[in-house]
Parts: C-alpha cells; structure tokens; sequence
C-alpha cells in the first residue's frame, strides 16, 4: 500500500477514536446535568443527624444497620434493615421494612408514609431530620 | 447508591476482562501471522542457501530455470512447500521463509525472507553421485562446531518437477533415511565398547581375551557366528575390534564383569530406548530424528548378545551414529548437536535465529571417549589405501538386512583434523550388488570437504 | 436539551459523527476497490449513510431525554457497520443490513420507552416472566430440535436471540423486592431469586435440546449478573465468599459438561484447526489468514477475499473486516461498541433496577463480543454466535437495539408511580 493511502488509513481510524472519545466526554459533562436532574426529581432533599447529613443520592435508599445500607446507624436499637425511602414526583416516602422495628415519624408510629419537609423520622435511638439541602457557597438551584 | 454502584464495578470488570482478552489476541495475532500466511495458497516463500550461497530451494523453481536434478540431492531433506512431506526442512520451518510480516503484509517481489543452512552443495552432490546406481544414504558434521555439512538420501527425485510421477517413486524416496533407524550392524560395536569401559575400566577390559573359532556356542545354547570362517583364535580387545570379531563380543556381554543391567544404563545414557516400543523422536531445526531403540533382555539369550553386536532389533539412525561419534573424537563424551540452520533473515533482511554450537548431556565418560578414539584411530591405519590422506577414526559394519538376503555396509568415523573436524556415517544399501564401495565414497565426501 | 449547553452539545456530537462517517467514506474512496464502473454505487452508499445520519438526528429531537449519548455512539456505530457490510467483497449497498439497522433503531427506541420508568415496570414483572415463557414455548414449538430459526418465508428469525432481552428483564432486581423474604426450614428466601434460577435451569435444558450452545454462554452471563446483583447486595459482606463459591461451582459445571458433553460438541471444542485446514479448522484457519492478510491497515475496502467463506458476514465478521479495513480499525470500532457499554460508568443510573439492567446487558454484549471474536481467532471454541451491531442478521440487531434501549433508559429516566398519571409539578413549600 502507498504512504498516501497509508497515512489516510491512520488518519480516519483517528478521526473514528477522537469521535468516540468527544461522545464518551459529553457523557461526562451530561453527568453534572444529571446531577441537577436529580435535584429536581429528588426535590433536593437531604437527611440531617445532629452533626451528619445523609445525601439522598438515589431512588430506595435503605437505612439499617448492616454494611450493605446506604445510610448506616449502628445501633443495636436499629433493625438490620430498617426502612427504606423511596422518592416519586419529589416526594419522598418511608417504608418500614421490618413489621418488629418501628419507624416513628413527627412521633407517630406509621409503616408507611410520604414526608414533608422538616418531617422528624425517628429510627431506633436515632432521630433524623427531612429538609432541602443547604450549601455552604449559596449557589442557588433553579 | 452503594448498591448502584456495587453492581456498575460489576460492569467495569466485565469491560476489563474483555480488554484483556483482546490486548491477547493483539498480541497473538501479531506473533501468529506469519504462521498463518504460510497456511494459504498466496504465501510467497522465499529462499534456502548452502553454506556458500548457492540456492537449496526456490519455491518456484522449474526444471528448465535450474536445470534437471539440480536440487535432486536434497530433494528429501529440504523438501518443498507441497505438503507432501512432513519431515523436511521447509516443511518445518515454512513460517521461516515466510515473506511477510504484519505490518508490511505480503511482500512477492523484494522479500528478503531466506534460511541460510550449513551444508555444502558441492560436497553434497559429490557424495550423491558417488553413489552411483545404489541406494543408501551418507551424513557428516563439523564435530566441533555441529554444523550439518552433508546429508543426502537415495532414492530420490527432483522436487521441481512435483509428484505426478509418484507412482513410480521408490520405497524411501520421500524421507530422509539419515533420520530413520537403521540396523547398524558392527557399528554397534562401538556403543558396547564405550559401556565397557565404562563399566570395566580400561585395564580390566586390556586384560580380558577371548578365543573365536570361527562359531561360538553361547551360554544359552545358540550360535554365535563369526563373519571369519576360520576363527580369528585368541584376541584382546583392540584386535577383537579391529577384526569385529562377534564370539568375541558375545563372550564379552556374557561376562560376569559386564552385569546386564550396567550394559542398559549405559545404552539409556547414550540415548538408546532399551525394550521401549513407542517411537521415540529427537529435533534437528523441526526435522524429526528417530532415536535409536534396542532390547535387552537377558546377558546369556541369543538376541540380546546380537543386539549388542549390531543386529537383533537393535535400530539406530545414521544420524545419531555420527553424534556419537563428536563425543569421541572431542574426547568429552558429550555430543555436539548437529544444526541445519545457520541463521535465518526476515522479509527486510534483518539476520535472526543464529545457530549456537551446543552439547548434549554426558552421554558416555571422557575417559572411556579417549580409550575408544584411540582404538578407532589405530583401527583407522588399515583404511590407510582406501581412504588415505586423512588421520582417520572408523569402525565399519555389515549389517544383515530381509533375513539375511541383503547385507547393508555402513561406515562410520571422523578425522582427526583441526580445520577440518569431521565425523561421519556412510550407510550403503545392499552392497554385494553395488559397483561403489562405502570406503569410496567417504573418500569422495572427505575429500570434497577438505579440499 | 432545555439548556443553550445542550443544544450545543447535541449538535456538537451529531457534527463528530457526521465527521467520521465521512472520514471512514473518503478511505473508502481512495483505498477501496472503487473504480469508476462501481462509483454509483458508493455514491447510493455515501448518501444512504449520510442521510440515515441527518434523519436520525433530527427523529431524535422529538423525543425527550436527559442525554443523548448512548444514541449517538448507536448511530454511530450502527452506520459503520452498515459500511462494514456494504464493503465486503466489493461495494454495494447491503439493503439488507440497512432495514435491520432502522429496525433496529426502531426496537431501540420501544426499549427506552418500556424501560425507562423503572417503578412502572416493576410492578409489570410478572409480564415478563409470561413473555418469557411465550419466547420458550415458540423455540419448543416451532424451531424443532435440532435447528435455531424460524422459517417465514421470506426471512428467518431466531427465537433465541429475543430471549436475551426477556431474559435480562427476568433477571433485573429492585431492592424492595430482595426485602420481600419467606422463611423455608430457616432459610430466608427471596421468592423472586428462584423463579429466577428455575428460568435459567430451563433455559439451559431448551438450548441444549436446540443444539444451540452458542447462545448459552450469554444466559448464564447474564444470569451471574444478577445473581451477583442479588447475593452481593443484601449480603455484602459474605459476598467474597459467595463469588469464590460460585466461580469454583461454575468451574466443575463447565468440566462435568465437557465431559458429558455430545461427540459434536467434542470435536467442536479440541480441534487443532492448522491439521485441518480443509475440514473443521476451515473457516477459522481461513478467517485468520484473512486477518494476517490484512494487517494493521487492511486491503481496503471490498478488496477482501474472506467473502467467499460462509458466515464470512456473522460468524466471521470480526476476521472480514480486519481483512479489508486492517486490525486497527476493528479494534477501534469493538472499542467503540465498549465505550458506549461503559457509560453508565460515567453517568451512574439512579435506581438499582436501572443498574441491574446496565450489568445484564454489558455482559451480554461483552461475552458474545468475545464468544465471537477469540472464537473466530482461535483462542476459545468456535460458536456461532454474532457480533453485536456489526454482524449481519435481522434478530440479533433487533435485540441489541431493543438492548441498547435498556441502557438508554438507565440514563435518562423517568420518576413516576404506576398508579398516578399525574404530570410532574414543582412542589411548592
């Protein structure tokens, strides 16, 4: 084969890598959309302990005290297992998991409910708190 | 999230393994490719050399470009591309001759692609001719350095003109009986005189003598014949050999100082398969080499004491006589592997696969090496007409071929020569209708060689 | 899309696709086999892969996603391929392969639609298991045994390869279900995990009764994948454990099916393809010496020879085009087809069903990719399995687009309850 042709040959195999790279990065820069997708899905919500916030990163976020959970108490008072939140339309519910375990939302004892903002869920000898996440900078979302 | 995230490491690793595999079948590929293109029908194959650049093998020779029979004296040993044979040197070494390389891709006009072996076309043909109208086969290599400088096989037929003929072709015609076992006859006499000194030492061994009438009633009972009629009477060691006088040897093997079972180590040490019936191979650059097999089975029987003396179901290649004979004449004991291929030059003429002269493990021990070179140089003064001008080391043999109806004459030897070290083995089918003798024709290759 | 960023970005990546189709066109023109006699057809060729380009681009603006991605990287990849196959043995135009890469456009899409509420679809599982056992009844029933398509008539379909999707949709999880646990002689047990390894018991059995032991390799990969989804998640810690126990497990599966193995399996599994180059080593031996024919920068386009080897456009895709568009270009476009299975690695899912999907459909692709490919190259059995996107064969590019729908769904998906149709609000405080 000749040099030209050669040289073409690298050339648009360069052209097809760039191409699929220029793809891949514009996922990367989608991701930070996607975050503030999430936002809005998740309505921004966090979970507040008194020193600790939880993010609320993704749809049925369990809370026990096993390893696996997303949001970790380790507490014997806690069921391994304890709840689960699952979020639609930017509302946020809690489910209890274990019929044994009681979940004591703004102190009534529910099994499953949708939470309102500033909503007391109390999880063993845990208290944690529903509220819009704060930022420390003060960048304002949409 | 953790979960999420727990099963995406799952799809990382999937991916990883994947790009694994495919940076191996890179890799593969790029090591393979030449194996492959040797596979198809558009493989251009470039060329053998002699030692002295004369071409072996061109794989689109004619008759008419080199002339007829050029390349009849390698026919079986370099062979072709066709497929025909297996146990050649192209057909073994056809990526080799490959002219391509991957990122060149095929090259038909200028490749550079070549094995540059170590024979001598002109020796080679000399010995071919010296033949004359009988078959057999003649070897012989650099016992210093282990290049293969004579190989040659009859029959054998012009590679040029292909096999629509083949029909017709002899039995043998396709291989290489260097390669092949052979019955060696008095030859093995040399291997049983290396087992004993090493199992008597020498001044046990200078002291035992024995007496030849001519026939020799063994210890089981059978006969024991002498090719002398008359007897040779009472000999020692180096007349025996000299004489390659058979009771002799049989009285030798039944001695109570020559247990059977030290004859065997011996045997297995120089590479014999002892009562082994599979097919044992040895490697010369991918050509596969018969290694010799013999069976003994009991010091008093009538065929172990003939296995020791060259016939029975004692079998040994040419080629592995000759390796035999480098320990000797080096006096180490440890063989010099013969080689074909001195190097070899890729599709763009860059020299690779340099031969190495290497040895082989201890076959047998420097001393008893240097008894028995003396006894075959001394041996060596009656060949002194025959094949004169060369300090010569050699022990003929006869062997007794389809029952006794043929008898092949085998020579084998070297010369103690510094330029020319060269060890050798002559095979000569059925010579008592030959009009050549083997003693000529190692005259021929010597002198070829030496010249 | 809402913003000025994504509009930019949309058309920024339409361009870069658009470019190397085009680059891939002119190499073609200068290197392949393109004298003026055949010149109309690339012409009919270029215009096909441009236009289906530019009408692809604009479809997609009426549909809504959050990110376009994964649709690019399958135009991307679906027009290379329609040049691949419009290449081999001399350029024409594979009408063929350009229907099924519309259709293939089309499941596509109906695979981002049914997916992409996971909460949905969730609650439609049962659906799946039927659909499942529907696509088994039809291979019992109609395929008979020793044989994979179904005849129509004017073409073919092979049951099997619909089967995948049904089955990746069996074997995707949600978190709330691996919390529905029953108690049998102490042993908790989620109900759905069986019904899940029952499926691919059968499964199994069916292809082997079908003779189709290509296809196997891709079940039970998908099958571990979400096993490995199932066990690894409630049990994180034992999971070591369990992935050791399951590899040695699958280990002594694997021999004691080898050895048990029928004869023709046998002979398929040990065979030194160089001894036999004219047998059953003959298309591998053939597919490989293609490929060393090739090099790194091929013959150019349609100036191979590995046409004229049967399944020279499926089975031996991989070696076709290394022969005519050189090794380097056929590793650039399998990692092309990778990149877009890694992107959920850059944009997580944001829901475990979502994320289960994406490993059950990696793995998929991954293990047919290299079923193919080191079968073809002599580094494992040859099976007949296919390339996705890149073989020929209208089944197999209609499931890998419904496939690749899954992973899009994952991406941009959709929060909404079954039972409420209400559109989404801003909530007030």
């Amino acid at each position: 084969m000749e040099t030209g042709n050669l040289i073409l040959c690298v050339i648009t195999a360069m052209i097809l890598d760039i191409s699929a790279l220029v793809l891949i990065l514009s996922t990367y820069f989608e991701k930070l959309d996607g975050k503030k997708r999430w936002k809005k899905i998740g309505n921004d919500m966090e979970l507040v302990e008194p020193g600790i916030t939880y993010a609320l990163e993704s749809d049925e976020v369990l809370i026990g005290r096993h390893g696996s959970v997303d949001i970790r108490l380790p507490d014997l008072s806690v069921s391994r297992y304890h709840a689960i939140m699952t979020v639609c339309n930017g509302i946020w519910t809690i489910q209890a998991l274990n019929p044994k375990a009681p979940i004591l939302v703004n102190g009534q004892r529910i099994s499953k409910t949708k939470l309102k903002e500033y909503d007391v869920i109390q999880i063993g000898t845990y208290k944690l708190q529903i509220r819009k996440r704060r930022r420390q900078n003060g960048n304002n979302n949409r | 999230m953790k979960s999420i995230k727990r099963s995406l490491r799952l799809v990382s690793i999937i991916v990883f393994a994947f790009i694994a595999g495919m940076i191996m079948l890179v890799l593969k590929i790029q090591k393979e490719a030449s194996f492959y293109i040797s596979h198809s029908n558009t493989a251009q194959l470039g060329f053998v050399y002699d030692r002295n650049g004369e071409i072996l093998f061109d794989s689109k020779a004619t008759p008419e470009t080199y002339g007829e029979n050029y390349f009849i004296d390698v026919g079986n040993l370099i062979g072709d591309a066709k497929g025909q044979m297996t146990n050649t040197l192209v057909a073994n070494n056809i990526e080799k001759l490959n002219n391509y390389s991957f990122s060149m891709g095929l090259v038909s006009k200028d490749g550079k692609s070549s094995i540059h072996t170590s024979l001598d076309h002109y020796a080679n043909r000399k010995v071919y001719d010296s033949f004359g109208t009988s078959k057999g086969c003649a070897v012989a290599y650099d016992y210093k350095t282990g290049e293969i400088l004579v190989c040659t096989s009859l029959p054998s037929f012009d590679v040029t003109k292909g096999y629509a003929d083949i029909e017709n072709f002899e039995t043998g015609t396709l291989i290489s009986k260097v390669m092949y076992g052979t019955v060696p006859g008095s030859t093995q006499k040399v291997s049983t005189l290396l087992s004993a000194f090493q199992i008597m030492g020498k001044d046990k061994l200078f002291s035992k003598s024995y007496t030849c009438n001519g026939i020799y009633m063994n210890k089981g009972g059978n006969e024991i014949v002498c090719h002398n009629s008359y007897g040779h009477g009472t000999q020692n060691i180096q007349q025996a050999f000299q004489n390659s006088c058979n009771p002799f040897f049989a009285q030798l093997v039944e001695d109570d100082d020559m247990p059977l079972e030290n004859i065997i180590k011996c045997y297995e040490k120089m590479g014999y398969a002892v009562n082994d019936d599979k097919e044992q191979y040895f490697d010369i650059n991918g050509i596969k080499c018969e290694r010799a097999s013999t069976t003994l089975k009991d010091s008093y029987e009538f065929n172990t004491q003939w296995g020791c003396i060259g016939q029975g179901e004692t079998l040994v290649s040419p080629m592995q006589l000759m390796m035999w004979q480098s320990g000797i004449a080096n006096q180490t004991g440890k063989m010099t592997m013969p080689y074909l291929i001195k190097y070899t030059t890729n599709v763009e003429n860059e020299i690779g696969d340099w031969a190495e002269t290497s040895y082989s493990e201890e076959v047998f021990t420097p001393e008893s090496s240097t008894e028995v070179r003396q006894i075959m140089l001394e041996n060596g003064k009656n060949y002194s007409e025959s094949i004169s001008g060369y300090n010569i080391g050699i022990k003929s043999g006869t062997a007794q071929i389809k029952d006794g109806e043929e008898e092949n004459s085998l020579l084998v030897g070297f010369i103690e020569d510094e330029r020319h070290p060269i060890a050798f083995c002559v095979l000569l089918e059925n010579k008592n209708n030959s009009d050549t003798r083997s003693e000529n024709i190692v005259k021929t290759m010597l002198d070829a060689l030496c010249q | 899309m809402e913003t000025t960023t994504g509009k930019v970005k949309y058309v920024f990546s339409a361009i870069f696709v658009l470019i190397s189709h085009l680059a891939m066109l002119t190499n073609m023109f200068y290197n392949g086999n393109c004298d003026p006699s055949n010149m109309n057809k690339f012409v009919i060729l270029a215009i096909t892969v441009i236009g289906l380009d530019i009408l692809y681009f604009i479809a997609m603006l009426f549909f809504k996603q959050s990110t376009y991605t994964i649709d690019f990287m399958l135009i991307f990849i679906l027009n290379i391929s329609l040049i691949f196959q419009s290449s081999f043995g001399g350029i024409s135009l594979s009408v063929k392969h350009l229907v099924t890469c519309i259709a293939s456009l089309i499941s596509c899409r109906l695979g981002f639609i049914l997916c992409r509420n996971h909460k949905w679809i969730q609650a439609k599982k049962k659906a799946f298991y039927i659909a499942t056992g529907i696509i088994m009844l039809c291979i019992l029933t109609l395929t008979g045994s020793r044989s994979m398509w179904i005849d129509l008539g004017f073409f073919t379909i092979q049951p099997s390869e619909f089967l995948k999707p049904a089955f990746i949709l069996v074997c995707t999880t949600y978190i709330l279900e691996q919390q529905n646990k029953i108690s049998v002689w102490k042993f908790n047990i989620v109900p759905e995990n069986l019904i899940c390894t029952g499926f691919i018991i059968l499964i199994c059995g069916l292809q082997w009764w079908c003779r189709d032991l290509g296809s196997l390799p891709t079940f039970v990969a998908i099958y571990l994948c979400g096993l490995c989804a199932r066990l690894c998640y409630p049990k994180a810690k034992l999971s070591k454990k369990m992935i050791i126990t399951g590899i040695a497990s699958l280990a002594v599966l694997a021999i004691t099916a080898i050895i048990l193995a029928p004869p023709y399996v046998k002979s398929r599994l040990f065979v030194d393809i160089w001894n036999d180059t004219s047998g059953d080593g003959y298309q591998q031996s053939q597919a490989l010496i293609a490929i060393a024919n090739g090099g790194w920068f091929g013959k150019g386009a349609g100036n191979g020879d590995l046409h004229n080897i049967f399944a020279y456009e499926t089975d031996l895709v991989f070696a076709s085009i290394c022969e005519e568009w050189g090794l380097f270009f056929a590793i650039m476009v399998v990692c092309a087809i990778l990149i877009m299975l890694a992107s959920p690695l850059v944009n997580p899912p944001r829901s475990y069903f979502h994320a289960t999907l994406a490993t059950g459909v990696c793995s998929a692709f991954v293990v047919q990719m290299a079923l193919n490919i080191f079968g073809s190259c002599n580094m494992i059995p040859f099976t007949g399995v296919t390339v996705p996107f890149i073989s020929q064969g209208g089944s197999s590019m209609v499931t890998c687009g419904f496939m690749m729908g899954m992973l899009i769904a994952g991406q941009s998906p959709v929060f909404k309850n079954p039972t409420n149709n209400k559109k989404k609000k801003v909530k007030s405080k």
